[in-house]
């Protein structure tokens, strides 16, 4: 665990050094995917960039729809792109029923990832938003565990 | 300790993966629209926004191959789609075509860590790839310079699959549905073959699980493809050759067991464990028949025929 802290707090701070100049949402995702941890290897990734949420209205959405397969392991994370004034969270559904979150807004816990033990093959529903309704942009990155 | 060097080493290439696609390059790449060879005005169009939804992660160029991997059922070069006649790839359905497949095959290399023979795979990528005008989201060097060396499997993966899911989303966002539909198809063909190919000589349930939930995913695949196929020859041809495949299916029973989920936090990560399945009924004469098929399909069109 201390090793991958010391990973990531490296990539974070060495990426930025060495990338100047580069397109900044494939930084984030490589940060992001480097975050998703070891024994994960990249599917695919999405690019989040909504807008705050009208008053009284709901929280903006990007949605996606992916294919899951049974017996194999998925993570969803999550990575703000610098400056974004909200918190990216990623809801998993599958039919309409919420499965996952990595967002609590009852005790308000967020999590940067969440695994999925995948046991039926289909589409699924993946749902990005910022905490609150916020304006935000960031990264969803999906990879599977080895 | 090692794990930790590695993962400066991989962060460091995958920087230095970025320098290399640098901003003219992908200027350049913007600036020279093409016409494929289905204008987005003449097909029947799927609204952008369906089509999106669907292609998402139809497939994937590397979890065939990791499954394959983790049944341990052997690498065979045998089942490589030959690179030597991808220089008389003329037409860009062709080329969208064979890319998908020179991605899964790209993929079966690397999940097997054979990257040392993927040289060829990734110069015939690369040329498909400049011929359909998205060569410049495709790092050819540093790809190959970490096939070679062997450095680094995670950031070879990352790479690779990062690649194709750019060339996708490009191409989607320009309106060039057909080519990023034609990529797909490639990829889940071969990944068909290779799937099949190892399902014949192996026994494992998982496996042949895949290849019988195929079915599902088959469905929205010619639904993606759908909408081409009434604008030539070679998407007709190639939509009633997955109507076959499709049609082989016909008997395999795929059903769906209740269950509640289960979530729990581990390491300070919240995980689930789907209790709801997914359960495939298929027998050995129809798994034979969708091998089968898919082999006589895949060879038809790597071979232009």
């Amino acid at each position: 665990m201390k090793n991958r802290i010391l990973v990531i707090s490296l990539a974070l701070t060495i990426l930025p050094l060495l990338a100047a100049g580069q397109p900044a949402t494939d930084d984030l995702v490589s940060s992001c995917v480097i975050a998703a941890g070891e024994n994960t290897t990249y599917l695919k990734d999405f690019r989040v960039q909504l807008p705050k949420a009208a008053t009284n209205a709901s929280a903006p959405v990007h949605k996606a729809n992916m294919y899951l397969m049974k017996n194999m392991k998925y993570r969803f994370s999550v990575c703000d792109a610098p400056g974004s004034h909200g918190e990216l969270y990623i809801t998993l559904y599958d039919q309409g029923k919420e499965l996952i979150s990595s967002y609590n807004p009852g005790t308000g816990r967020k999590f940067s990832s969440v695994d999925f033990i995948c046991n039926k093959t289909g589409l699924y529903t993946i749902w990005y938003s910022f905490v609150g309704g916020e304006q935000g942009s960031g990264v969803g990155v999906v990879c599977m565990i080895k | 300790m090692t794990g930790t060097i590695t993962k400066i080493a991989a962060v460091i290439l995958l920087v230095s993966a970025c320098s290399c696609r640098n901003g003219s390059t992908r200027q350049s790449g913007l600036s020279f629209p093409v016409a494929d060879s289905v204008p987005a005005g003449e097909a029947v169009k799927l609204s952008e926004e369906a089509v999106a939804d669907i292609v998402q992660n139809i497939a994937s160029p590397v979890e065939i191959a990791s499954i394959l991997q983790s049944m341990e059922v052997p690498f065979s070069a045998g089942y490589l789609a030959p690179t030597q006649g991808a220089d008389r790839l003329t037409t860009n359905f062709q080329k969208a075509l064979m890319l998908g497949i020179y991605g899964a095959d790209l993929g079966y290399l690397n999940m097997y860590e054979k990257t040392g023979n993927s040289v060829d795979v990734l110069s015939t990528i690369k040329r498909l790839a400049d011929g359909l005008r998205v060569g410049q989201f495709f790092d050819f060097e540093t790809i190959k310079r970490l096939s070679v060396s062997k450095s680094n499997l995670d950031s070879l993966l990352f790479l690779s699959v990062n690649s194709y899911n750019q060339i996708d989303r490009f191409l989607r966002d320009n309106n060039r549905g057909s080519i990023s539909a034609l990529m797909i198809a490639g990829v889940w063909i071969e990944g068909q073959y290779l799937a099949t190919q190892g399902a014949l000589n192996n026994t494992d349930e998982i496996l042949r699980d895949r290849i019988g939930e195929q079915k599902i995913i088959l469905g929205d695949l010619l639904m993606l493809l759908r909408p081409y196929s009434s604008s030539g020859e070679e998407y007709r041809t190639l939509y009633g050759m997955m109507e076959e495949i499709s049609s082989m299916y016909s008997g395999v029973k795929v059903s769906y067991r209740l269950g509640e989920p289960e979530t729990r936090e581990e390491d300070g990560r919240l995980v689930m464990v789907q209790h709801e399945e997914s359960i495939v009924e298929m027998s050995d004469a129809q798994l034979a028949q969708i091998a089968e098929k898919s082999k006589e399909i895949r060879n038809k069109l790597i071979s232009g025929n």
